[in-house]
């Protein structure tokens, strides 16, 4: 039986206190190291600006002669990752003359994949009435709808607040209207099956959970590309929410996730959404053949999974850019997109599937780190009956 | 002319191509597999999709292409390999076990 955290020893006490506090301190670190410098930005959108003053949050810059250049404001929205800040310059006319990216937490292989450059050079000569309609360039690229979207929110707001404070124009904010269809349908689905089936026979449950894998492979995986990331895990640790209306179905499967593992011990998304999980089933299903691996090793891994989570984790805390916690191969397999470290994990891991069951799960998956943390919080709560229960 | 652009190099590759089936005959009737032609097919898809990776490999190195080339290369390779292995055990099927221990003891 597994012991709860009240059980166990007083060295775990003591390493879940020096975790904690690790990643207080690097979150901490990251918020309050200072901001970037916005004056590159300014004579990037201005050339000839020679200084700026600020005035209710709107910088007004000037030429070498202290006549007026224009106004710039910074907007900011939540991307994928985290907030994305830009910087948009506005004329004395009233027309955009440019725009610059002051910080961006998105995963680097995504961020390179919005054609912000084409969108920018687009809106730059844009009148506050035009603006509102070249959105078009950037919205929804494929694959990357999260960063693009914040482009256009934080764009709208940096002009919104210009046009308000200096030409008394109010340029409306609307909300992202709220994304509930087929998608967030099928996720609220699969895990009320899931739950359901926990209290049928078991070849029902075993049909149930090839069929909810079979489902999510195709609908997670390849259609979405949305299963849970260390990167949104981070980002939700540095309390970078992203808009609920927009991103519903991250909110379901994380709540899902952590849902599941306290009221259930185990993680029903794992087990019955993960499309990762899915795929390694059915390659070990093709291979037919299940190694068993030493037992110092199967003690050793996921020890070591733990520690390459932990410092990614309290990395990418500590630069608030919880995009370089990215390790996973998810992107790789169903995006087609990754740096080499990934395609090579890709590599490994399906390779491995033949013979042993869902290795990245085992033993590589951050997923598993956070499913035993909330498992040893159950644990704690409920007391050694529950875990009995479980 | 390189040597893949040559004749002989197609000469070569549709050589190994005939020895390959050949060997697949002789190695399924020495242990009694049966071989429909849905094995067949399945066989020679296969190896179609092998060589399509290797010339992916090639041809993208050849463009200057390394980046394409390793991804395509595992990205092809891995289902290349994983698909084998399920053919593998699918030209197994129709085996009888013991056959081919029989066939061995009868010739000594």
């Amino acid at each position: 039986m597994k012991k709860s955290l009240r059980q166990r020893p007083k060295s775990n006490l003591l390493l879940y206190l020096f975790v904690i506090t690790a990643l207080v301190l690097s979150a901490w670190y990251g918020r309050t190291r200072s901001g970037p410098d916005i004056w590159p930005h300014l004579q990037k959108i201005f050339p000839e600006a020679a200084s700026f003053s600020v005035s209710d949050g709107v910088f007004v810059v000037q030429d070498e002669r202290g006549g007026l250049l224009g106004w710039a404001a910074n907007g900011s929205a939540n991307g994928y990752a985290g907030p994305l800040q830009l910087l948009v310059g506005i004329d004395s006319t009233g027309t955009v003359s440019g725009t610059s990216v002051i910080e961006h937490r998105e995963t680097p292989v995504f961020w390179r994949m919005v054609r912000f450059p084409v969108f920018f050079s687009e809106i730059a000569g844009s009148s506050f009435e035009e603006i509102n309609y070249r959105y078009e360039e950037v919205v929804g690229v494929t694959g990357a709808t999260r960063s693009s979207d914040a482009i256009v929110a934080s764009v709208r707001k940096a002009v919104a607040r210009v046009a308000g404070e200096q030409f008394d124009v109010t340029i409306p904010l609307p909300l992202p209207p709220w994304e509930f269809g087929f998608f967030e349908i099928a996720i609220m689905v699969l895990l009320a099956g899931a739950v359901a089936s926990l209290y049928l026979r078991r070849p029902v449950q075993k049909a149930w959970r090839w069929a909810s894998q079979a489902f999510a492979l195709i609908v997670v995986g390849f259609w979405e590309n949305s299963p849970i990331t260390l990167t949104k895990l981070t980002g939700f640790l540095a309390g970078y929410f992203p808009e609920i209306r927009a991103n519903l179905a991250i909110y379901l499967l994380v709540v899902g996730f952590v849902l599941t593992v306290l009221l259930f011990g185990r993680s029903l998304y794992c087990s019955h959404l993960c499309p990762f999980g899915a795929i390694q089933r059915f390659i070990n299903l093709i291979g037919g053949k299940r190694i068993r691996l030493p037992v110092w090793s199967l003690n050793l891994m996921p020890r070591m999974r733990d520690l390459i989570v932990f410092c990614a984790v309290v990395t990418a805390l500590a630069i608030a850019q919880p995009g370089l916690a990215h390790y996973e191969p998810f992107a790789a397999l169903f995006a087609l997109k990754g740096g080499m470290l990934q395609w090579f994990l890709l590599l490994i891991v399906l390779l491995l599937s033949l013979v042993l069951d869902r290795p990245w799960c085992h033993y590589m998956c951050p997923m598993r780190t956070g499913e035993r943390v909330l498992q040893d919080i159950r644990g704690t709560i409920t007391g050694p009956k529950g875990e009995q229960h479980a | 002319m390189s040597f893949f652009m040559s004749g002989f190099f197609w000469f070569l590759e549709g050589a190994l191509f005939c020895i390959f089936i050949l060997a697949v005959r002789a190695w399924a009737e020495d242990r009694s597999i049966p071989m429909p032609y849905w094995k067949w097919i399945s066989l020679i898809v296969w190896v179609f999709f092998v060589g399509f990776t290797l010339a992916f490999i090639g041809t993208s190195f050849g463009e200057g292409e390394p980046a394409a080339a390793i991804r395509g290369g595992i990205l092809f390779g891995v289902i290349a390999i994983i698909s084998g292995v399920g053919l593998w055990r699918l030209l197994k099927i129709g085996n009888i076990p013991g056959e081919e221990e029989f066939a061995t003891a009868t010739e000594e």
